[in-house]
C-alpha cells in the first residue's frame, strides 16, 4: 500500500512540474467546455429574414409582425426579388418572403392566398426549423378551428436549452481525450526513456505500478471533473440534476479508469510518443463520434450501431444523459456501469500482459 | 536562401516521415474524420421510437395512429399499458415519444367539443426534442385538418423553394462544412509536431548550432507538411463528391486555390504553436483544443453565420474558417465563384492571414536557447 501510495505521489508531483501540462488541463476543464456551451446553437434563433413587397402592405406588414425574437431577426426589406437572391446567395439572408402584387387580392377574393418563400437549405435542420415557425405562424394567421388541442410536454429540457446538453458532451469528451491522452504519456515516457525496464526489474508487482500509475491520472481527471460539473455545469450554465450527483461522480470514476485503460492500451503498443499521438488520435475520433452524443445510436448506420458497443463513452454519455436529464433512479443505470467496468476491465488484462512483463 | 541546404532539409523530413509512419496519419486522418462525421452527424431524425397508447380504440383514433405508422420519421408501436411505465420507459432511454389519445377522443369530437392530446419527448437532447415535437405537430395538424368541420375564412399557405439544397441532405450540409475543421486541424499538428518534435529530442541543437538558416529551416519544415496536404485537398474533395454525393456546383480551380491558401493559415497556426510548446505531447492537445472547436462553432455547419449575434459574430470573424467555408460551400452548393465581390474579399483575406501567420511565426521563432 505505501508502494502504492508513493508511486501515485511521484507521478502527482511530476504533473505539477510541467506547468504546460496543467495549464490545458486546467483550460479544458474550464474555458473549453464554456466556449462550446455558449457557442454550439443548433436550434434555429435569430434567423434572418428579408422580404420583397409589392403589395400594398396591409396583410403583409400583419405577417411581418409576427416574426420576432428570439426564433426571427428584423426582416430587411428588399426593393426586388434579384436583390433577396443575391443577399440569400451571399448568405446574409437565410430566409426570403415573397409578396406577390396580387397576394392581398387573392386572399380577400377567395379566401386561399400562397406565400412564396426562398429558403437558404444548406443549414438544413435550421431551415427546417425556421420553415416549421413560418408554418406555425401562418396556422396561427390563418386562426384555424383545429378540433384536437395538442399537450406538448418536452421532457428534462423544457425550453430546449442545448447549453446544458453540448457542456455535458463536451465535458465527456475532454474526459475522454485527457484520460487516453495522459496516461499514455505516463507510460511511454518511461518507456523512452527506458526506465520502465528498470521498474519491472523493482521488486514490486507490476500489476501493482500500473495501477497506480494510471491511479495518479485519474485522481487528476477527477479532479477535473469536479471542477467543470461545479464551476461550469452548475455555476455558468445551472444545469439542473434530477438523478444523483453521487452516481454521476461514481460513474465518472470507472470511466475515467476505463479511459486511462485506453491509455494503457496505446501506450503498450507503440514507441515513442510521436506514436502515442497517433494511435489516440485514430481510437479517439471514432470513440467520440461512435458514443451517441451527436446522433443517437438507433439513428446510426446498422453496422455503426453494432461497433459503438465497444465503445465505453457510449455508456457513459448515456448514462450521465440519464442521470442529469432523465432523472433515472440509481438502480436502473446497472448498464451502463457495467458497460464501462467490462470493456474497463478487459482493457487493463490487455495491459498487464502486454507491457506489465519483461519477458 | 541556399536552395540546396533546403533541398537536402527537405530530404531529410520527408524520410523521417516515411519512417516513422506519421504519412500513415497524414493520410487516414482527414479520410477518416469526413467518413466518420459525414455518416455520423444525423441531425434529421429518422426513426424515432415512438409508443401510443390510444386509450380511445375507435376509428378516429386509429386513424390517428395510422399516421404515426405510415411516417418514416417514426417506428411506432401501439402499447396498452399505463402511463406510469410508458414513462418509465422514456426515462430508461428505450422510447423517445409518447402519444396518450384519451378516452372519448372520436366522441368529442363528433359532438364538436375539443379535446386534448398529450405527447411527451425526450429532449434531453435539445435539438431532436424540438424536431421530433414538430413532427408530431405536423402529423395531428395534418389528420386534424382533415376532420375540420368547415372551412376558416382566410387560408395562407406557403410555397417554399429550398435553395441550395433541395432534398435538405444532412450530407450536403455536413460535408463541405467538415473541410475547413479538417484542413484547420490536421496541418496544424503535422508542422507543430516536425518542429516540436526535434525540440523535444534533442537535436533542435543541430539546428542551433549549425550554419542553416532560420529560413531555410522554416520552409524545409513547413514545405513537407504543405505539399502533402496539398494532396489531401484532392482526396477530401473525392470522398465529398463520390462517396457522399455532395453536388460540385463552382469552380474547382477556386476551391482548389482557395484551399491551398487554407493549408498555409493552418501551418501558420501548428507554427505558433510549436513556438508556445516544449513537448508533443502539449503540442498535440493545444493544437487540437484550438483548432477543433473554433473549426465547429464558426464553420457555418451547426449555425448559419447570419444567425449570429454580438460576440460570437465578431469572433467568427476572427477565426479564419469562416472565411474558408464561405468559398466552400459556395463552389460547392452555391457556385457563383469570383463573380461575387464577398468572394474576392475573403480570398484576399485568407491570402493575408496566411502569410501573417507565417511570418508572425518566424519572427517569433529564435535560433537560440532561451
Amino acid at each position: 500500500m505505501r508502494v502504492f501510495g508513493s508511486l501515485v505521489m511521484k507521478e502527482i508531483v511530476a504533473f505539477f512540474r510541467s506547468w504546460g501540462l496543467v495549464a490545458v488541463v486546467l483550460y479544458s476543464f474550464t474555458l473549453d467546455i464554456y466556449i462550446a456551451g455558449k457557442g454550439i446553437e443548433m436550434q434555429a434563433k435569430n434567423v434572418s429574414v428579408g422580404y420583397v413587397d409589392e403589395t400594398g402592405g396591409g396583410i403583409s406588414n400583419k405577417i411581418l409582425s409576427r416574426l420576432h425574437a428570439p426564433e426571427f431577426q428584423k426582416p430587411v426589406r428588399f426593393l426586388n426579388q434579384k436583390a433577396l437572391y443575391d443577399a440569400i446567395r451571399n448568405r446574409e439572408i437565410m430566409v426570403g418572403i415573397l409578396f406577390d402584387g396580387d397576394f392581398e387580392k387573392t386572399l380577400e377574393r377567395s379566401g386561399r392566398a400562397q406565400l412564396n418563400i426562398l429558403i437558404d437549405a444548406i443549414s438544413a435542420t435550421q431551415s427546417y426549423q425556421a420553415l416549421q415557425y413560418l408554418q406555425n405562424i401562418l396556422l396561427d394567421f390563418s386562426d384555424l378551428k383545429v378540433p384536437v388541442a395538442l399537450k406538448i410536454h418536452k421532457l428534462f429540457n423544457q425550453n430546449a436549452r442545448t447549453e446544458w446538453f453540448m457542456a455535458l458532451a463536451e465535458m465527456l469528451s475532454v474526459i475522454t481525450l485527457l484520460g487516453v491522452i495522459l496516461t499514455a504519456a505516463v507510460f511511454v515516457k518511461e518507456k523512452e526513456n527506458g526506465t520502465w525496464d528498470l521498474m519491472l526489474l523493482m521488486p514490486v508487482d507490476p500489476k501493482l505500478v500500473i495501477l497506480a500509475k494510471s491511479f495518479s491520472q485519474v485522481l487528476i481527471l477527477m479532479f477535473g471533473v469536479v471542477l467543470a460539473t461545479g464551476l461550469v455545469l452548475f455555476g455558468a450554465f445551472d444545469t439542473p440534476i434530477n438523478g444523483s450527483l453521487w452516481a454521476f461522480f461514481l460513474l465518472s470514476f470507472f470511466y475515467s479508469f476505463t479511459s486511462a485503460g485506453i491509455g494503457l492500451f496505446v501506450a503498450a503498443v507503440s514507441r515513442s510518443m510521436l506514436q502515442v499521438a497517433q494511435l489516440a488520435i485514430l481510437i479517439m475520433m471514432p470513440l467520440i463520434f461512435l458514443s451517441g452524443a451527436w446522433t443517437p445510436i438507433h439513428a446510426m448506420h446498422p453496422w455503426l450501431q453494432k461497433l459503438s458497443l465497444l465503445s465505453p463513452l457510449r455508456y457513459y454519455i448515456e448514462g450521465s444523459e440519464s442521470i442529469f436529464f432523465r432523472g433515472t433512479p440509481f438502480a436502473d443505470l446497472w448498464v451502463y456501469f457495467a458497460g464501462v467496468i467490462v470493456l474497463g476491465g478487459a482493457l487493463y488484462l490487455y495491459g498487464f500482459r502486454k507491457i506489465g512483463r519483461l519477458f | 536562401m541556399k536552395l540546396g541546404v533546403v533541398r537536402a532539409y527537405m530530404l531529410k523530413e520527408f524520410r523521417e516521415l516515411l519512417r516513422s509512419r506519421l504519412i500513415v496519419i497524414v493520410y487516414l486522418l482527414p479520410t477518416m474524420i469526413v467518413i466518420l462525421f459525414g455518416y455520423g452527424i444525423r441531425m434529421e431524425v429518422t426513426h424515432a421510437r415512438t409508443l401510443v397508447i390510444d386509450n380511445d380504440q375507435s376509428k378516429l383514433s386509429r386513424e390517428l395512429a395510422d399516421g404515426f405508422m405510415h411516417s418514416r420519421y417514426f417506428d411506432t408501436t401501439e402499447a396498452h399499458i399505463t402511463e406510469k411505465e410508458a414513462l418509465r420507459r422514456i426515462k430508461n432511454a428505450r422510447t423517445d415519444i409518447l402519444v396518450i389519445i384519451p378516452e372519448g377522443f372520436e366522441r368529442r369530437i363528433l359532438h364538436g367539443v375539443g379535446t386534448e392530446i398529450g405527447v411527451f419527448v425526450d429532449a434531453a437532447f435539445p435539438i431532436r426534442g424540438e424536431t421530433m415535437s414538430n413532427y408530431v405537430k405536423g402529423v395531428v395538424y395534418d389528420a386534424a385538418s382533415r376532420l375540420l368541420p368547415e372551412a376558416p375564412e382566410k387560408l395562407v399557405t406557403i410555397d417554399s423553394r429550398n435553395l441550395f439544397n433541395q432534398a435538405m441532405r444532412d450530407e450536403d450540409a455536413i460535408v463541405p462544412g467538415l473541410l475547413g475543421l479538417i484542413m484547420l486541424v490536421a496541418p496544424a499538428i503535422l508542422s507543430a509536431l516536425l518542429i516540436v518534435k526535434e525540440k523535444e529530442e534533442g537535436t533542435i541543437f543541430n539546428f542551433f548550432s549549425s550554419p542553416v538558416r532560420k529560413s531555410e529551416f522554416l520552409v524545409a519544415k513547413l514545405t513537407p507538411a504543405f505539399l502533402l496536404h496539398s494532396v489531401n485537398i484532392f482526396i477530401l474533395f473525392l470522398w465529398a463528391t463520390w462517396l457522399f454525393q455532395v453536388p460540385f456546383r463552382g469552380s474547382f480551380a477556386l476551391f482548389w486555390f482557395a484551399s491551398e491558401l487554407y493549408v498555409l493559415v493552418s501551418l501558420g497556426v501548428g507554427l505558433l504553436v510549436s513556438i508556445i510548446t516544449r513537448t508533443q505531447i502539449v503540442a498535440i492537445v493545444l493544437t487540437i483544443i484550438i483548432t477543433i472547436i473554433p473549426g465547429f462553432l464558426y464553420s457555418g455547419m451547426l449555425m448559419p453565420i447570419s444567425s449570429m449575434s454580438g460576440e460570437s459574430k465578431i469572433e467568427a470573424h476572427i477565426y479564419p474558417v469562416m472565411y474558408y467555408n464561405h468559398i466552400v460551400y459556395d463552389t460547392f452548393l452555391i457556385g457563383q465563384g469570383l463573380a461575387s465581390p464577398k468572394i474576392q474579399l475573403y480570398l484576399l483575406i485568407l491570402l493575408l492571414y496566411g502569410i501573417g501567420l507565417v511570418l508572425l511565426g518566424s519572427w517569433l521563432m529564435k535560433k537560440e536557447l532561451r
